[in-house]
């Protein structure tokens, strides 16, 4: 599904990440975890392909083709889709509109007919009501006045409507209370159809508790140091990621 | 700019009937005071020199120009060409339209030359028409004002407009130009004791001058809203002025305006709080792309004594080429005491963050940034009223963006 091989980005010249290998395959889960500033972030914008995150070496392949050369709507097209750790507040657009817009020049693109109203309505509505977001969001502007935790949980409402190959997701987890983080858990696990693939990017162990991950990785200063089982997430919650830096001395 | 006087106003030209005299005064007024030139503060970016280059026809009646359909049930007062033959005889009950009365046009003022345009207008109007709405309206009452392909001619066209005690109604202006001509509207808008009045100004415009001075007059308890979608042409200029007579008079004007490549736009209001116990609020954007210009001039007087006033006054741009040019000024002067005035003033650019979401999401660059646009100039438009009118003013600024 998704082959990162030794990946460089950089923003404004200053190398963020400096090497990094992953390989994720068709319905797998894996997670990447790492102190603040490790480059978690970068690896999602640069999956997306979000202008000034420059591939300085290394390569992307998803699904055998090469990201860096696909603009972020072609990217979208493919299949890709990265919940973001800031959505975006996009004043007077409503959010039902800009969500069919987005699926129809989805499917668009890969020439397949129209979502019909209807459809889409009866598609949106079932996932508002799974992670409990009120209707009344459609008709709001996109994620404007939105509390952190609807936006979170609006990133989710898109993932379901959208059906992506791979969502990749960053720090989703963060700023939820207990009760929104089961939420989006379940609305991931939902998607979990044994082909569709998630990276889900985290500070803490906290949401792959219901996750379940099939591998974990740790990143430091933009490179993979560590990749194992669902334990080393455990290991890094109990020892926090301290031992990276004795690992490195070492 | 003695060319435009010369080609504009020769005295010999001035038709012989009732307004005659009015005219002469006018023309004489104008004589005395000249055109504004890019040193007349009102006028500073806005040149009116584009009329030398122009050879302008003296309007004729014969113009038939078709106003495009509306997609909602309406009383239509067509002027093509900027004209009116008669007055319709279909009208709803409760609306006039009848000649001014010359008596109503003989003490006007339009000051000095910043008024020029407006002298222009008293010196050589074709008609003087008096609208005057009795009743509460069950729907909106259109005056569509369509200039057609060709049309190279120079139109002077006045209205007053007068909403009696109590009356209630939605007017759309629909003007559409499609033409290299001059047109110079001066309108005198009338809002007795409570009345209400929702002032719709859908503006699209080609190759013509368009030149309005709406002045508006607002009694006690009585409510004016204006909302306009200005979607460009060559060169607009609007003088839109609210005055809040009496006690209880609210003004609000929300409006947007869109530029491109040789195109200017220039909206100048002002919002007069003669009074106390007076409200108003303003909402204007502006977005310009290629070489546009945009102007905005909004000024808040509330006058010495007009206690317990607020007022509202915000603009926002957003410049979408290096090439695009918006000149924003919110003024506000305040002379009263236990006040609220409150203003911001705004110019941005697409935000990058924005569009790589809705790339993100696999909306085309073309279509991300349609969408944008689109969310930004809208906002104005949320408040018209009723829904079918809104509707209508959002597929118009869709099919632009």
């Amino acid at each position: 599904m998704l082959k990162i091989s030794n990946l460089h980005v950089a923003i404004d010249d200053k190398e963020i990440l400096k090497g990094v290998d992953l390989e994720i395959g068709p319905g797998e889960l894996h997670a990447i975890m790492g102190p603040n500033g490790s480059g978690k972030s970068t690896l999602g914008y640069a999956l997306a392909g979000r202008e000034g995150y420059d591939i300085t070496a290394g390569s992307v392949e998803f699904e055998g083709e090469d990201l860096a050369e696909m603009e972020p709507e072609e990217r979208a097209a493919a299949g890709l889709f990265l919940a973001f750790q800031y959505p975006v507040e996009i004043p007077g657009v409503n959010n039902a509109y800009f969500l069919r817009a987005a699926l129809n020049a989805q499917r668009k693109a890969r020439g397949e007919e129209e979502i019909d109203s209807m459809n889409f309505l009866k598609a949106v509505r079932e996932s508002l009501k799974s992670l409990k977001m009120d209707e009344a969001l459609l008709k709001r502007a996109v994620n404007e006045g939105f509390s952190g935790g609807e936006k979170k949980r609006n990133e989710i409402v898109q993932m379901a409507v959208l059906q992506p190959k791979l969502a990749v997701l960053d720090e989703t987890d963060s700023g939820l209370d207990i009760d929104a983080l089961k939420l989006v858990a379940e609305g991931i696990n939902a998607q979990r159809d044994g082909k569709r693939s998630f990276l889900v990017i985290t500070h803490y162990q906290r949401l792959l508790d219901y996750l379940t991950p099939d591998r974990v990785h740790v990143l430091s200063d933009g490179r993979v140091v560590e990749s194992g089982g669902e334990e080393l997430a455990e290991r890094l919650e109990a020892e926090g990621y301290a031992f990276l830096e004795e690992g490195s001395e070492a | 700019m003695s060319a435009i006087l010369e080609q504009l106003a020769p005295e010999s030209t001035l038709a012989d009937d009732r307004y005659a005299d009015i005219r002469r005064r006018a023309h004489q007024r104008l004589m005395q005071h000249g055109f504004p030139d890019l040193k007349t503060e009102a006028w500073k970016y806005t040149s009116l020199k584009l009329l030398e280059k122009r050879e302008l026809s003296t309007a004729s009646g014969d113009v038939v120009a078709s106003p495009e359909a509306l997609p909602f049930s309406a009383d239509v007062i067509r002027f093509d060409g900027g004209l009116v033959d008669e007055a319709p005889t279909n009208l709803p009950a409760g609306v006039r339209l009848e000649p001014i009365d010359p008596v109503e046009l003989v003490n006007l003022d339009y000051g000095d030359r910043a008024g020029a345009m407006a002298w222009l207008n008293l010196a050589r109007f074709e008609q003087a028409w008096k609208l005057v709405i009795e009743s509460v309206l069950d729907r909106p009452l259109v005056l569509a004002m369509t200039l057609p392909e060709g049309f190279s001619a120079s139109v002077h066209p006045r209205l007053k407009i007068e909403v009696a005690s109590g009356a209630e109604a939605v007017l759309i202006e629909q003007q559409r130009d499609h033409g290299e001509g001059l047109v110079n509207i001066v309108q005198d808008i009338e809002l007795q004791r409570g009345a209400r009045l929702r002032h719709v100004i859908s503006r699209r415009n080609a190759g013509s001058v368009w030149v309005q001075r709406t002045r508006v007059s607002v009694a006690a308890d009585a409510d004016y809203r204006c909302c306009a979608l200005e979607l460009a042409g060559r060169l607009v200029r609007q003088d839109l002025a609210v005055h809040l007579l009496e006690d209880g008079a609210n003004g609000e004007i929300d409006g947007v305006a869109f530029v491109d490549s040789r195109q200017h736009v220039d909206w100048h209001t002002a919002i007069d709080h003669e009074v106390g116990h007076t409200n108003s609020r303003e909402s204007f954007r502006i977005l310009a792309d290629g070489s546009g210009v945009g102007v905005f001039n909004g000024r808040i007087h509330i006058q010495r004594g007009a206690d317990d006033s607020h007022s509202d006054l915000n603009t926002a741009n957003l410049l979408l080429s290096e090439n695009a040019r918006i000149n924003t000024k919110p003024e506000l002067e305040i002379y009263a005491e236990e006040v609220t005035a409150s203003h911001g003033a705004t110019i941005g650019q697409l935000e990058d963050s924005a569009l790589f979401y809705l790339r993100s999401r696999g909306l085309p660059v073309d279509q991300a940034m349609a969408l944008l646009k689109f969310g930004f100039a809208a906002a104005p438009l949320e408040q018209a009223q009723p829904a079918a009118v809104r509707e209508w003013l959002n597929a118009d600024l869709h099919s632009v963006l």
